[in-house]
This record gives C-alpha cells, structure tokens and sequence, in this order.
C-alpha cells in the first residue's frame, strides 16, 4: 500500500527528502495500546492501557520505574520499549554515580534522543518500534517527555501516543479550552487547569483521557490499567490492581465524553 | 531530476552516469523543506533567526529550540531534520569539548565549523545515510569581528555575511539583499531579521508559527546568547506594525 523503491532501508533518502522506513516505524508505535501523561506544577502522572494476548495470560507490562524520581512508559512493540527502559535505568545510574546527584531529566531527554537518532541513520538496525512517556521530577519541576521512532524528542503539558491516541489528545486540549473560556484573562498559561491540579486530580484526568482511546464495548479495568506517579517529596510509584481500582472508581461517575453506540451514560466500570 | 528512479539514487556510494550523488542532493531536500532560518552579520554583531512550527498546543514554551551553546563564545543553528541536527550540534558540543581539554582556550568557530564539516562529509561517502540538517555557526570577538559559517548536508562549509536555509530562502535572502547590512547595529538587525522572516511567511500555510532567536556581539561581551524573549516580542510587534505600513502604501 505504501511501497516505492525509496523504502527499503533506513539509510535511504526519498528524492523528497523523507525516510520512509523512519515512517514506517512510527506507524509500529501507532499500533501499539495507548498510554497518556499529563503533569502539573509538582507531580508527572503516566496512565497505560494494557493487553494481554488471551484470557490465560497476564497482561503486558508497560510501566517502568527508572530511578527514584523517573518512570516511563510504553507504546508500541513492548520488548523495543523493555530495551529504552533498561537503557534509561542505566543512564540513570551512571549519572547518579558520576554526580551523586539524581539525573535532571533535561538530560535523560536528550541521551535518550542521540539514541533513538543513531538508529535511523546507520547502516544494521532498525529504528525502534516504540514510542515512551517519561514522567520524572527533577529541580526544574515536573517533565513529561514524549519520543517517538523518529527520534523527535519533546517536552509536553501532556501528551498521549498509541492506537487511538488522538482521542485523548483532543481531551487534553478540549479541557484547556474550556478552562481557557471561563477565565480569558488568565495570563499565567493555558494549562492552569493541570498546573494547579493535585495529584489526585491529575491521575483523574490522565484516565479520562486514556478511556477516550477505548471502543465503546470496552472500559477501563483495574486488570488493564496501569498509574505511575512521580512528584514532589514523592518517589516514583507504580500503581497496579487494588490500587488502581480507587481511582477507576472516581473516573466512574464522568460520563463518556464521545457518544457511544450504546447509550453512552455512566458505564458501570468493569472491575 | 530526470535520473529518479533509476537505480542511481538508492545509496550515498553510488555516482550517476553524469557524476551526480543523488542520495546527498536528497538529503539537502529535507533542509529545504524545513523552517526558514536566516542570519545576518551587522555592525557589531550577529543575529540568528529560525521559524518554527508549533505543532501541538500540548508543547512546552520553547520546546524543541533550534539554536544552543557550542562553549561560551559560539552559537550554533540547526536547519532540517531536528534529530540529526540535535545529533550535529552533539558532536560539535564534544569537539570543543576536546579542544578545551587539549588547548585549554575556547575552540575558534572556524575550527568548529570545518571539523562538522568534515564528520558530515564522512557520511556522504555511503557507509550511513547524508544529514539531513544543516547548521549555522557564529561568533564574534574584537579581533575578528563577526564570523558566520553554514555546514550544508553535503559537507560544504562557506563563511557568509548573511545567508537564509529553508522554505523560503529565495525570498528571504532577496529581503536581505534590499539591506545595508554592514551598517546595522545588533538591535536593527533582530529587528530587520524578524520582518523578515515574517514577510516570507506563507500566511495560508504557515500557521502556528514562532520565532526563535540568538545573536552575539560587542552587546554581549562576545558571549553568544538565547535573545531574550521580551526582545523577541518586541521585534515582532515592530515587524508587524512596519508590514502593514508597507502593505498601505502598496
């Protein structure tokens, strides 16, 4: 459907001056299931949707904790990611035993980006498949970082990547318009609504957004639904199960904001 | 290009019957494509300006900049492909690097521009695939006055008084030549440039644009600098008010 004889290696300008395999790539991360990060002035949330391959088998792990003050996660060919993620652990590492000092996550952003950079234009491998969030808090505030197969590496508000991830984009961006309507003279930014959100708050909207990615027969469960959380005076936390549950249960009671096939409303959540 | 497509254009390695490396021509594609970026050599100093896309409202302010510190005393720009100009300006950051460990005195801007020169020019030779970035560099001491460099992705490196990459480099470089460059001190010249990169503006198409800057000079002891934002700002209301004025008289 795409092929042109430009798109055969990642070392291949097209006469337009696009690499084509570098594309192809991302579209591997658009199949992957979505994941969502927002933050505020002093916490990162990261939100992932998780599959499992049949009703026998666990569902795949998607959030990593990296270093005391950072997490990512994933979306895309997951074992690409488990890669990024180990990569990032030993960054983190390192640069704690060259500095004594946490990594600012500026850093880890731009050691991630070299990265991801050399493999699309060497000869051998291929670009990864795999797009990551990272939620860190360093002496700056608190980041989100998107990456993508293209090695585009950029500091977000909030951001989501994966299948459907449009959805939960336009949430983000429709829930700043809102906020930006009822109080146009507001100068400090347009993300006031993030940025003075606790983090409970913050968890709420990352799922409500997450929940835009699904179909309508399917809903957010504490078996899908993975929550990490970083922030000030707090350390990376991966919430699973149980823990997920109590806040499935505040993100219940909003009603789907796209209009489903089946009446929409308040779903009961599948727990 | 009446060549495409045959087979003479798959690899950085391979001439075409008429001696042309179409992989690098390719590869300079993609900086044409790419914001416009000028800089101008005035009076007392050197200003840098790119013209951004913002792509999501999602972004931070100043994400993804364009122009960073090589040391202290040279800026560099990068046009293009942003990964593989953050790559470029990575190994010129560790070159001058080196040279401060070896020389213990500041990496010269020339040096820095031949030695990314020369590693851009290693990839046109076919092992990995051509830059698709090119990059500015530029300084400005008592000594030598202003000096301004342009790395393209075939690994030409020539020194300019002012030069323009991108979209609409054909335009901008004409606006430049209506100027008296030589004569403009630093402030006309943030001025000048921020008109006119908002003059080549494709007003249909470039939407969600913003403007990135750096300059060095006699203002700034040398040093080169991020211009401030409140400066940016400025610039860019003067350049408005003078392009309606313009478009009056018209």
């Amino acid at each position: 459907m795409f092929r042109n004889q430009y798109d055969s290696d990642v070392t291949v300008w097209s006469p337009q001056g696009r690499l084509h395999q570098v594309e192809y790539a991302v579209e591997a991360m658009k199949q992957g299931s979505a994941t969502v990060g927002i933050k505020s002035d002093t916490h990162a949330v990261i939100v992932a949707l998780k599959r499992a391959q049949n009703e026998l088998s666990s569902h795949q792990k998607k959030i990593y904790e990296i270093d005391v003050h950072a997490g990512v996660s994933i979306a895309g060919l997951l074992s690409d990611g488990r890669i990024l993620a180990r990569f990032l652990q030993t960054e983190c590492s390192s640069w704690r035993w060259d500095y004594k000092q946490p990594v600012p996550i500026k850093k880890l952003a731009e050691a991630m980006q070299l990265k991801l950079q050399a493999n699309t234009q060497y000869y051998g491998r291929r670009p990864f498949g795999v797009g990551i969030l990272i939620a860190g808090y360093d002496k700056d505030g608190a980041h989100i970082i998107q990456t993508d197969p293209s090695a585009e590496v950029v500091s977000m508000h909030g951001t989501s990547i994966g299948a459907r991830s449009q959805s939960a984009r336009t949430y983000l961006e429709r829930n700043v318009d809102k906020f930006e309507k009822c109080k146009t003279s507001c100068l400090i930014s347009v993300f006031h609504l993030f940025i003075l959100a606790s983090p409970e708050e913050l968890i709420v909207h990352a799922l409500l957004a997450l929940r835009d990615t699904l179909p309508a027969e399917e809903n957010l469960s504490a078996q899908n639904t993975s929550i990490g959380i970083v922030g000030k005076d707090s350390p990376f936390s991966l919430l699973e199960d149980a823990q997920v549950s109590v806040h499935l249960n505040s993100v219940s009671t909003h009603p789907r904001t796209t209009a489903q096939a089946q009446g929409g409303g308040a779903e009961p959540m599948q727990m | 290009m009446s060549s495409i497509g045959t087979g003479y254009d798959l690899a950085a390695s391979t001439f075409s019957p008429d001696g042309r490396i179409f992989q690098v021509e390719y590869a300079q594609k993609a900086v044409d494509n790419a914001g416009t970026m000028i800089a101008i050599r005035g009076k007392n100093g050197i200003v840098m300006v790119a013209d951004k896309v913002i792509s999501s409202k999602l972004y931070t302010d100043n994400a993804n900049p364009r122009m960073f510190n090589v040391n202290d005393n040279v800026g560099v720009g990068v046009s293009g492909n942003y990964p593989d100009g953050f790559s470029l300006k990575n190994y010129a950051y560790g070159e001058a690097m080196k040279w401060l460990k070896d020389y213990r005195e500041p990496m010269p801007v020339q040096n820095i521009a031949n030695a990314v020169a020369e590693y851009i020019h290693i990839h046109t030779l076919g092992i990995s695939r051509p830059f698709g970035a090119g990059a500015y560099f530029i300084s400005w001491n008592k000594q030598t006055g202003g000096r301004l460099f342009l790395v393209e992705p075939s690994g030409l490196n020539y020194e300019y008084k002012a030069w323009a990459v991108g979209k609409h480099r054909q335009a901008a470089k004409a606006e430049i030549e209506k100027l008296k460059i030589d004569e403009l001190d630093v402030q006309q010249l943030v001025k000048e440039a921020a008109r006119i990169i908002m003059a080549v503006r494709d007003e249909n198409k470039d939407k969600n644009v913003q403007i990135e800057m750096g300059w060095v000079g006699e203002h700034t002891d040398g040093k080169y600098e991020e211009v401030p934002s409140e400066v940016v700002t400025a610039a860019e209301e003067w350049a408005t008010a003078k392009l309606d004025e313009d478009d009056m008289e018209d």
